[in-house]
């Protein structure tokens, strides 16, 4: 560990080898929770708001707020060793990297693969709900497949639970 | 403790309360100080290091059902508006505050550890548990209406029309996925409730047994992290399941 008696890590209190934790005052973590508790009114608030696409947008940016307070200050990642918000901030980007790869995957079969029956569900012909649904109405002949979906196949309602 | 302490003579049951003079022979920290640590900060430190460890597995972990919840809702956005109708909004919002004044006593307890406040930190700490036992409590019921109704997860999924909330959006058939989601998530997360109140337990016993001082908190600190950590996944959990 880098953390050896020789390396000060207060200049205030030199190299005693003992602990000196920032020790935060009491209203400031009443002062956080207040942040959090106004935060969660807000994304609640908003809920009742339709923004469209924008919705999303919005719940992830207050609950990415509500939760910087919650690292920075109640899990002291503010004061503390450097060297833990470097392990913290590289878990998120490996989280940011398997989101985009995986959903950059998930959102293109349909597309990628329309004649391999990737949007039409297998059994029945119906059009499997997930694989484009963008394209739906005219799918036979914007896709130019040969495996458009079967006449009579519903979307949206009542199509079979999928088989991905 | 340590071998090494053979070679100077030892007084039995010493209490040397300071250890930075000692670094010739064999050194003799206080008590709490594990032999194959120089310092308190260095046994600090390395703890603190470790839990971060620990967290980010934990961040992980979690990830992948969030990932599976992200690819779902991409694929069935509408479906996903239509069951989180289901979810009592009042319930999650409560719970979320529960969960947030908690992580409050929680980063209340360390500060009174780093202080000293026994007393204090004991209370704290049975706050917190409180707290953490009222979340799950809500959960029952919440759970408990989701199985009256038949909102359950992938084949089981079987809704009863009387049992549904009033005026939301017909549920298309393959409802049954997000409530699969629904329940693996909230249900990880309720299995990490049920270890943070074990873990709070032990911290709280050791509190009254006058384990921790000014200059030693570190379990008290560590169980906090967890907890925030819990606090930190319901954080998203709320907004994405209930306020869709």
């Amino acid at each position: 560990m880098s953390s050896q008696t020789d390396v000060p890590h207060d200049p205030q209190h030199a190299d005693d080898g003992a602990v000196h934790a920032h020790i935060s005052s009491v209203p400031f973590y009443v002062a956080v929770f207040v942040g959090l508790l106004c935060l969660t009114i807000a994304t609640v608030g908003q809920s009742y708001v339709d923004l469209g696409k924008a919705n999303l947008i919005f719940v992830i940016l207050i609950a990415t707020m509500k939760a910087s307070l919650v690292v920075t200050f109640f899990m002291h990642l503010k004061w503390d060793n450097k060297f833990n918000a470097l392990i913290f901030l590289s878990t998120i980007f490996f989280i940011g990297v398997f989101f985009a790869y995986t959903l950059n995957d998930t959102d293109k079969r349909g597309e990628l693969d329309p004649d391999q029956n990737v949007h039409v569900w297998e059994k029945t012909g119906e059009q499997a709900p997930g694989g484009m649904p963008k394209a739906e109405p005219h799918a036979p002949a914007a896709a130019g497949g040969e495996h458009a979906p079967a006449p009579g196949g519903e979307h949206g309602g009542s199509t079979p639970v999928p088989q991905h | 403790m340590s071998t090494e302490a053979a070679t100077e003579p030892v007084v039995p049951g010493d209490e040397h309360g300071h250890d930075h003079d000692a670094h010739a022979g064999g050194h003799h920290g206080p008590k709490w100080l594990a032999h194959h640590f120089d310092t308190p900060i260095q046994q600090f430190d390395t703890a603190k290091l470790g839990m971060w460890v620990f967290l980010a597995q934990e961040l992980l972990f979690f990830s992948g059902l969030f990932v599976a919840y992200g690819v779902y809702r991409n694929w069935y956005p509408e479906m996903f508006k239509a069951a989180a109708h289901q979810l009592n909004k009042e319930m999650g919002a409560t719970n979320t505050v529960v969960l947030l004044f908690s992580s409050l006593t929680a980063a209340l307890a360390v500060r009174s550890a780093q202080v000293g406040n026994r007393k204090l930190t004991g209370r704290l700490i049975l706050t917190t548990i409180g707290c953490a036992c009222m979340f799950l409590v809500i959960k029952f019921f919440e759970y408990r209406h989701k199985f009256e109704a038949g909102l359950l997860p992938g084949r089981f999924y079987h809704p009863h029309v009387e049992h549904l909330a009033a005026g939301s959006p017909p549920l298309p058939d393959n409802t049954g996925t997000f409530f699969s989601i629904y329940f693996m998530m909230t249900g990880v997360h309720g299995v990490h409730v049920l270890v943070g109140i074990g873990v709070l337990i032990w911290i709280w016993i050791r509190n009254n047994r006058g384990d921790f001082s000014k200059e030693y908190f570190t379990p008290v600190d560590i169980v906090a992290l967890y907890w925030h950590l819990v606090d930190l996944v319901w954080i998203y959990l709320f907004p994405l399941l209930y306020l869709i």
